[in-house]
């Protein structure tokens, strides 16, 4: 009986040690995917409208205190090639191999509604904010260790590589700006409304419309952004296919949606590695039983004790 | 055929200081410096990396790829107290410490690369652990594994040190803790063999999110099965490779049958794995893809057949029996398990567009070599000072002999059992 009680509680001390209690109500590992925001914010941009003027990219590096990277033009204005650690929204333009075809494009976080970044963060210090659906970043829970660059469809988290205390750099939806009642800063400095600001609904719902109204105007009469990755609150309307101006062809599925089936599967309330562990040391226990006797008689008739 | 090898003999009689110990000791201090040097200055000078490539070898390869090879006790602690393969308890230690040094070295190689590492203390709160992700299972499972079960699992040979040599006092106190890490042991190496299992599948399950910048070729539901049996291949290899070239090296007899289980044991693993491999690439429609001789196929074919031909040949209880042909086709198993462990982190890892590439920088290559050549400094110091290199029984005798020649004060019987405990 003691011998028992004693597997139990060594079961018990490995599973709080090992501490993988995946399946616990109400944290993080919940529905899959997991529920959506319940006021979701979003950005629509429409390649149609947009001038190319660039004038959300210094309105964004004020509104969030970001040095302006004037790197290639010497250091006389702001001229960053993509996003960077010092750039969370840019314009870009893309032509065809023999220019008759262009566009220009706005990067920024796509603030997915299954963000890989969020789901693979350690210990969150990415996180949806479950009322606006803003992915934000915590630099406190933050470890440094980069998987939210790895797993990012979009490649948007940068990292400050030449930073003793390197924070990831990204488009916050200027959360402190939404706190105040005010629009991202990008929106509001836009002059032609080529990227606008609204609820993730009314915004679809405008994006259908502009489609509806002007049949064969824009790529795949579709909106990037409504299911691509599971579904982002920064929604795309382009003139031209969206790979060309570096939005990829994903699934309706997300990947965390797809990575996390298993894993939640097999350690639900950790009933894999108990299970495992269980056979493990019953299988153990009684070799070990075996070999401690075998040991033991070896011992007496060689004088050589045993060696673990 | 008797069984050669019996018990963990020191390497003795052989001065710790020889030209190739001085030369990778020099490595192994300059990664050290150079990596004290980072824990103090930005990541960017010191690595390749970049956003895109976010990843650099101290992750992709001291961890993701070594710390297969550290499977070692993983894979022979399975085959022995698992499946009973009684014999191969003579290469246990081995096994162990191969693990502990990878494990330490994949580990404190880790603590580099993160570039917030005083953030760490978080994992002492369950609140803000994030259950979903593969990287927290890893940065939980892997350093409690290391520290806690492998550490207990290296003990006795050094408390076996201390007894056979140490005073009074000390014999006291381990015969004291004896009885109690007897009645842990086995449930402690049962969680040995739970937390890998748990880890190296998640180091695969990592790469699950990146979807599609991972190629297709590498890009699998099955890739956490897949990196965790390609443990227990890394494992078997590493120990075969690190006991002959150990024996080779410091001119000690070698056990062929012992050897040729262990190959039995590695040719079985990969087969399994090859099935599941090639099972998976075709039922995904990947075939094509294998076979398409671009870059990514190359590497395909090479990591399959590099795997295959070793099979194969140890199918055949002659040639597995052959030294030569064990430890040529062992070092071929291990080199094509090692390219498909680091392949879809960097080789078959496609992120943005064709102008990103990585290759690491010159301090990066420096401190990812400081580990590795930390490890086997560590290996040749902790086999000359324990019993852990397994040797006929007659090498005990001779070493006891002469310890009680020259030792008279630790008052040691023929067997090697001091006389006052």
């Amino acid at each position: 009986m003691r011998g028992v009680t004693r597997r139990e509680m060594f079961g018990l001390a490995a599973a709080a040690g090992a501490g993988i209690v995946a399946g616990s109500p109400g944290t993080s590992a919940g529905a899959n995917p997991p529920a959506a925001p319940r006021e979701p914010v979003a950005m629509l941009y429409d390649t149609t409208r947009c001038t190319g003027c660039k004038a959300c990219m210094p309105a964004c590096a004020e509104a969030n205190g970001l040095e302006p990277d004037t790197a290639m033009s010497g250091g006389i204005w702001q001229m960053p090639l993509d996003l960077n650690a010092q750039t969370k929204n840019v314009i870009k333009l893309w032509q065809s191999d023999d220019g008759s075809e262009w566009s220009f494009v706005k990067r920024q976080c796509m603030h997915c509604l299954d963000p890989a970044c969020v789901s693979g963060c350690p210990f969150g210090a990415l996180e949806k904010s479950p009322l606006d659906g803003v992915v934000g970043w915590e630099p406190s829970l933050c470890i440094g260790c980069r998987y939210c660059e790895v797993a990012c469809p979009f490649d948007i988290p940068k990292f400050e590589w030449n930073k003793f205390n390197p924070k990831i750099v990204k488009c916050q939806f200027c959360d402190h700006r939404l706190a105040d009642g005010l629009q991202p800063a990008c929106t509001a400095a836009c002059p032609v409304e080529a990227v606008i600001f609204g609820s993730r609904d009314a915004l679809l719902a405008d994006a259908h419309a502009r489609i509806d109204a002007a049949p064969g105007k824009y790529f795949a009469e579709r909106v990037y952004g409504e299911h691509d990755a599971g579904g982002t609150q920064v929604l795309y309307l382009s003139h031209v296919p969206f790979e060309d101006i570096g939005l990829p062809t994903l699934s309706t599925v997300s990947n965390p949606e797809y990575a996390r089936k298993w894993p939640r599967r097999m350690y639900k309330w950790l009933w894999g590695p108990l299970a495992i562990y269980g056979l493990v040391a019953g299988v153990v226990q009684r070799r070990w039983q075996k070999h401690e006797r075998e040991a033991h008689r070896l011992e007496r008739e060689t004088g050589l004790r045993e060696q673990l | 055929m008797i069984n050669y090898w019996q018990r963990g003999v020191p390497v003795w009689q052989v001065r710790y200081l020889t030209v190739s110990f001085a030369g990778l000791s020099v490595v192994a201090v300059v990664g050290l410096a150079l990596a004290a040097l980072r824990m103090v200055s930005p990541l960017g000078p010191f690595s390749g990396m970049s956003d895109m490539y976010a990843w650099g070898v101290w992750k992709t390869f001291n961890v993701m790829t070594l710390t297969a090879f550290g499977s070692a006790g993983f894979s022979v602690g399975i085959a022995t107290w698992v499946l009973g393969h009684q014999r191969l308890h003579a290469v246990m230690r081995t096994a162990i410490l191969v693990s502990l040094l990878f494990y330490g070295t994949g580990l404190l190689a880790l603590g580099v690369d993160v570039g917030r590492v005083w953030n760490f203390y978080n994992i002492l709160f369950p609140w803000r652990w994030n259950t979903d992700s593969a990287m927290f299972e890893v940065a939980l499972c892997m350093p409690l594994y290391a520290f806690l079960f492998l550490a207990f699992e290296n003990v006795p040979y050094v408390l076996e040190r201390i007894w056979a040599t140490g005073g009074p006092v000390a014999r006291r106190r381990i015969r004291a803790v004896e009885p109690f890490l007897r009645r842990i042991y086995p449930f402690m190496i049962a969680g040995a063999y739970v937390l890998p299992a748990m880890h190296q599948s998640s180091l695969g399950a990592l790469l699950s999110l990146a979807g599609a910048k991972v190629h297709p070729l590498w890009q699998t539901p099955w890739l956490p099965v897949l990196y965790l049996i390609q443990a227990v291949v890394c494992g078997f290899a590493a120990t075969i490779f690190a006991l002959m070239t150990a024996c080779l090296y410091w001119k000690r007899p070698i056990d062929v049958s012992i050897l040729s289980e262990l190959a039995d044991l590695l040719s079985k693993t990969i087969f399994l794995w090859l099935g599941l491999r090639l099972a998976d690439v075709a039922w995904r429609h990947e075939l094509g893809a294998a076979v398409a001789l671009d870059s990514y196929s190359v590497i395909f074919l090479a990591e399959n057949v590099g795997l295959l031909v070793p099979a194969l040949v140890f199918r055949s209880r002659r040639l597995r029996e052959t030294p030569r042909v064990l430890y040529n086709m062992t070092t071929l198993a291990g080199l094509a398990s090692l390219l498909y462990r680091f392949a879809p982190t960097t080789l078959a890892f496609r992120p943005g567009g064709p102008h990103d590439v990585y290759f690491p920088s010159v301090p990066e290559l420096l401190i990812m070599c400081g580990w590795i050549a930390l490890a086997i400094v560590g290996f040749s110091l902790a086999v000359k000072t324990f019993a852990i290199l397994p040797a006929p029984i007659e090498a005990w005798d001779r070493l006891i002999a002469v310890a009680r020649a020259d030792h008279p004060e630790w008052r040691l019987d023929v067997h090697g059992n001091p006389t006052d405990d």
